[in-house]
């Protein structure tokens, strides 16, 4: 069967470029998580089966690091998406300089995320900052990276760069929106809020899940803020999964357990991803 | 996982048996090839040092990696000086930050072609990389090195390269902590420099004025408010270690320090400061925002440097009350992989040697040597005899943070609970207990 075989031959490059670009490290980062190896070790380390998930599942600071990202992004990602939709509603109204300020909006996304971390760290500095001395201007006073309040602030950043992302998508999404249901519904006198609630966004569906999910994978890497402001602290408030991982692997060369937690986020993270692709396959198909 | 289903998943080839066998194939090749990437780099044993005496005719590239310090571009700017006595010697040094410099280390340890010849390394390291054989002992370089005069080094700086017995570096600078207070405000506020842990708290406080603040803090979690509370630590009589290297960090002594350094926080430091660390408390002093804090001795020569602030030429330097200081340091070492250690120990022995070393520190270089600090031309320099003969002090009764092996995982588990007490999430008998625990379940 000459054709088969032509398939795949077809195939075989982009089976070659998976295995190696993608493949190669799941691999290996699947070997070492059964292993007890250390960045400071010689020779080939020990398997010790899967001691290291078990030490990591029943580890209270990595399900901390856990449930402190999950708020992390359900905070981020929900504001994101809140300003973010009003924003591109807004920008889909605009008449001229169009172009502008679209551009302007973007700006924060180009900034490398350490940088934006350190400007913050600055900014919000209750004794050298801008911001703290314009909220003391009006008598307010804010401890930004203070207990209960730091994780909120990181987040704060995320929304900061990050919305517009947002807007940009939901922006494409609503300017794909067929116009002819919206104009029928304007000619039946409904409102902007019933045509906002039953037309365009059950219309903006599908890409609202995909921007909320890029957003969510994004905002779950979260390190930069933290490394760059409080390294986890207050205590372990804003400890988060990469930077927790990071710790482990990295500054306590401990390379096999941190990579079965990595492991274990990988799987969490792809249970999370099928159950929403499920949903709005059977959502498109009723 | 996805590699062993990729042959088998998409459409059938019509050969079972063939397709089987090449997964099969596929999985014990990578299982192979993924058991022999780890750790696999590098000799097993670091190689027996050369001799000290190295000639002057002796040639090769040397790769260093370095800190993106200042202290890197004084040793950049001597080596023309170096290759005057060494021409062959090529002197290729790469900076990076701190954590870049850290992964890259690690990396090329593993690596069986070397990837540098000689490396700085910061002393929370220095018993894991010698422990796994990552540096070549030195013992024999330094003893046969002529004029070297190795007992010069300030010994706190020599314990810490010194890994049972054996050693592994030599200084290259140190990071000694010291009292820095502004000399005006200290006179406005009609206080002494503080000798005792009770001193300390009331000066601070006596130095807050309004919104100025009377000293400068650096409560962020992990490293910093472990660095910075050790001195804390000593000032009320405490240890790390005891004489016997056991960890006695939930000791009455300890409790007395925490107590009085959140006490501190909450009454003389900056506002919402808990994630300060060296960069905000060196800005809030320069800024005069701040009369005092505990940081590194060599931060004085920039603070006074006339145009750096408004607190400019007023900031002197102090020993931590008490007497006794945290002490950080980088050493000089050469890795067991190195492909030029002759032309490596050639320029660490150069640029170590008494009289560069001079040189060196008259450039602004942190000292390492007892002898340089009594050099005319040192005392007489540009940062002057008081500011050396304190750095003498810090340096004579100094200790590290760490002396065992995973330092750095333990000053983390250590600076998480300092944090955790400071921000009130925890007592302090609680975090002292916890800081105690964690450290002898890293260090054993």
């Amino acid at each position: 069967m000459p054709s088969l075989r032509f398939q795949h031959g077809m195939v075989a490059p982009l089976a070659a470029l998976f295995v190696g670009v993608v493949g190669f490290p799941l691999g290996y980062a699947a070997y070492l998580s059964v292993t007890d190896y250390k960045l400071t070790d010689r020779g080939a380390p020990n398997l010790v089966g899967a001691d290291n998930y078990v030490a990591a599942f029943s580890d209270g600071a990595f399900w901390g690091a856990f449930g402190t990202t999950a708020l992390y992004v359900l905070v981020a990602v929900g504001l994101e998406l809140v300003i973010g939709l009003a924003i591109a509603l807004a920008l889909q109204k605009q008449r001229w300089a169009k172009d502008l300020t679209r551009s302007m909006l973007l700006a924060p996304m180009f900034i490398t995320p350490i940088a934006v971390g350190l400007t913050f760290r600055f900014l919000l500095n209750d004794q050298l900052g801008a911001i703290p001395a314009m909220l003391d201007a009006i008598g307010v006073e804010y401890d930004f990276f203070g207990p209960g309040r730091a994780l909120f602030t990181l987040a704060f950043i995320d929304v900061w760069q990050w919305t517009p992302f947002m807007v940009l998508l939901l922006l494409a999404g609503l300017e794909s929106i067929p116009k002819e249901p919206l104009d029928a519904a304007r000619l039946d006198g409904a409102s902007g809020l019933y045509v906002l609630r039953r037309i365009t966004l059950p219309l903006l569906a599908p890409v609202l899940v995909v921007a909320i999910l890029l957003r969510c994978l994004d905002a779950m890497k979260v390190f930069e803020y933290v490394f760059a402001t409080t390294r986890g602290g207050p205590g372990t408030e804003t400890e988060t999964l990469q930077y927790f991982i990071y710790q482990t692997g990295i500054q306590f060369f401990r390379l096999g357990s941190a990579s079965s937690m990595a492991f274990i986020v990988l799987v969490v993270v792809l249970a999370v991803i099928v159950i929403a692709f499920r949903r709005m396959e059977r959502t498109k198909s009723r | 996982m996805r590699i062993t289903q990729w042959p088998t998943s998409g459409r059938r080839s019509g050969r079972p048996g063939t397709a089987f066998s090449a997964v099969m194939a596929l999985v014990a090749v990578l299982a192979l090839v993924l058991t022999g990437c780890a750790g696999s780099g590098g000799p097993e044993q670091a190689e027996a040092t050369g001799t000290g005496e190295v000639s002057t005719d002796v040639s090769g590239t040397v790769r260093i990696l370095m800190e993106n310090v200042p202290d890197t571009d004084i040793v950049k700017s001597m080596v023309a000086d170096f290759n005057k006595e060494y021409p062959g010697v090529e002197i290729n040094i790469e900076s990076l930050t701190f954590d870049q410099m850290r992964d890259k280390l690690v990396s090329s340890f593993q690596s069986s072609s070397p990837t540098y010849d000689l490396i700085v390394v910061d002393n929370p390291w220095m018993v894991d990389f010698a422990n796994a054989k990552f540096l070549q002992p030195l013992d024999a370089r330094i003893d046969s090195t002529p004029d070297y005069d190795a007992a010069d080094f300030f010994k706190p700086l020599t314990d810490i390269t010194t890994v049972d017995g054996a050693r592994y570096g030599v200084p290259f600078y140190n990071y000694a902590l010291g009292y820095l207070y502004n000399a005006d405000d200290l006179a406005a506020a009609n206080q002494q420099v503080p000798t005792t842990l009770d001193e300390l708290v009331s000066t601070s406080k006596a130095l807050k004025s309004g919104d100025r603040a009377g000293i400068a803090m650096q409560p962020q979690r992990g490293y910093k408010i472990f660095e910075e509370w050790g001195n804390w630590l000593f000032a009320a009589g405490g240890s790390i270690y005891d004489a016997d290297g056991k960890i006695t960090l939930n000791t009455p002594e300890a409790k007395r320090a925490l107590k009085a350094y959140i006490d501190t926080y909450n009454t003389a430091a900056p506002a919402n400061s808990l994630s300060w660390g060296m960069d905000e408390a060196q800005r809030s002093v320069s800024a005069n925002q701040a009369a005092s804090m505990i940081n590194y001795n060599w931060q004085l020569p920039a603070l006074n440097e006339p145009g750096s602030g408004p607190a400019a030429g007023k900031i002197k330097l102090a020993t931590i009350p008490g007497g006794k200081q945290v002490l950080g340091s980088w050493s000089w070492a050469i890795p067991a992989n190195s492909a030029t250690p002759d032309a490596a120990w050639a320029f660490v022995s150069w640029i170590t040697a008494k009289p560069n070393d001079v040189v060196r520190t008259e450039k602004g270089g942190a000292a390492i040597r007892q002898s340089t600090l009594q050099d005319p031309a040192v005392l007489g320099g540009q940062f002057g005899e008081e500011y050396y003969r304190t750095v003498e002090q810090l340096l004579a009764n100094a200790a590290p943070l760490t002396q065992g092996p995973s330092g750095e995982e333990m000053i983390q588990a250590v600076g998480t609970e300092l944090n955790e007490a400071v921000a009130g999430k925890k007592s302090v008998d609680d975090a002292l207990a916890a800081a105690q625990a964690e450290a002898e379940k890293i260090q054993g």
